[in-house]
């Protein structure tokens, strides 16, 4: 999966912005799901098929880090992926709300 | 003989030039500089090209995502529900355009409610309030006079 952050063509003409934390923090998400999602032996289409999406490109969406997974269909994702629902929410949490999950679970990550 | 040439419709790999000036056309007045709001290109592990409209600072989360499979565009939105699917382009940018105007206005609408639901809390609470003091007022100053 490449990140073509930059596609030379439009670089110079619109301007962009310095990834702030909860971009960085997403994209850290999205790499988590990734390697949750090679461990349980499935591409991003069996995933998406399982989820019953018509397409995979918004399990590519979150995996590159411009989106979350929605918490309505945070336990279909734990599921498919082999994991216990509420350790996967918590884990997710770590990267989408940390202060909260600091002050739900104590420790930072 | 003449011969005309049309553009292949590319179905695989990075967007062309073309694709892309279609798309941030469309959405140029979502993609204003200064406003926190811009887009990236990404690709998925199939290599099919994806576009993201990202929100505005600080979360610069995903709003609308174009993406190109097997020649067919898909639109979604940053919680992944399918907008649209079509193989021209720019239909499927005309509808990205109209989905970020609908997000827009959905806005707008959210502010002119909250505004009439704190005027008609001032209506419905204060105003009896401020009615009843002045009447109190009303009473009391001839006797407050008389006492004087």
């Amino acid at each position: 999966m490449k990140r073509g952050k930059n596609q030379e063509i439009f670089a110079e003409k619109l301007p962009r912005m310095v990834a702030p934390e909860a971009r960085q923090l997403r994209k850290q998400a999205g790499d988590w799901l990734k390697q949750r999602r090679a461990d349980a032996g499935l591409s991003q289409a069996d995933l998406a098929a399982r989820l019953g999406l018509k397409y995979y490109t918004f399990i590519s969406q979150v995996e590159n880090g411009f989106s979350r997974v929605p918490t309505e269909t945070m336990a279909a994702w734990a599921t498919e992926l082999g994991l216990e629902p509420a350790a996967f929410a918590k884990h997710l949490l770590l990267y989408y709300e940390p202060e909260l999950h600091r002050l739900l679970f104590g420790a930072k990550k | 003989m003449s011969v005309i040439a049309f553009e292949r419709q590319q179905s695989a790999g990075l967007w062309s030039e073309t694709e892309l000036n279609t798309i941030v056309a469309a959405l140029s007045a979502a993609i204003v500089p200064g406003n926190g709001r811009g887009w990236e290109t990404a690709m998925t592990e199939k290599g099919d090209a994806q576009f993201y409209l990202l929100g505005p600072l600080p979360d610069q989360a995903c709003e609308l995502c174009v993406s190109r499979i097997g020649g067919r565009y898909i639109l979604e939105d940053g919680l992944g529900r399918l907008l649209f699917e079509h193989r021209s382009l720019a239909l499927v940018a005309l509808h990205a355009k109209a989905a970020v105007r609908s997000t827009r206005w959905s806005l707008a609408a959210r502010a002119v409610l909250l505004w009439c639901a704190i005027r008609n809390t001032i209506h419905d609470k204060v105003e009896p309030l401020l009615t009843e003091s002045e009447e109190l007022l009303v009473q009391l100053t001839p006797q407050l006079a008389a006492f004087a």
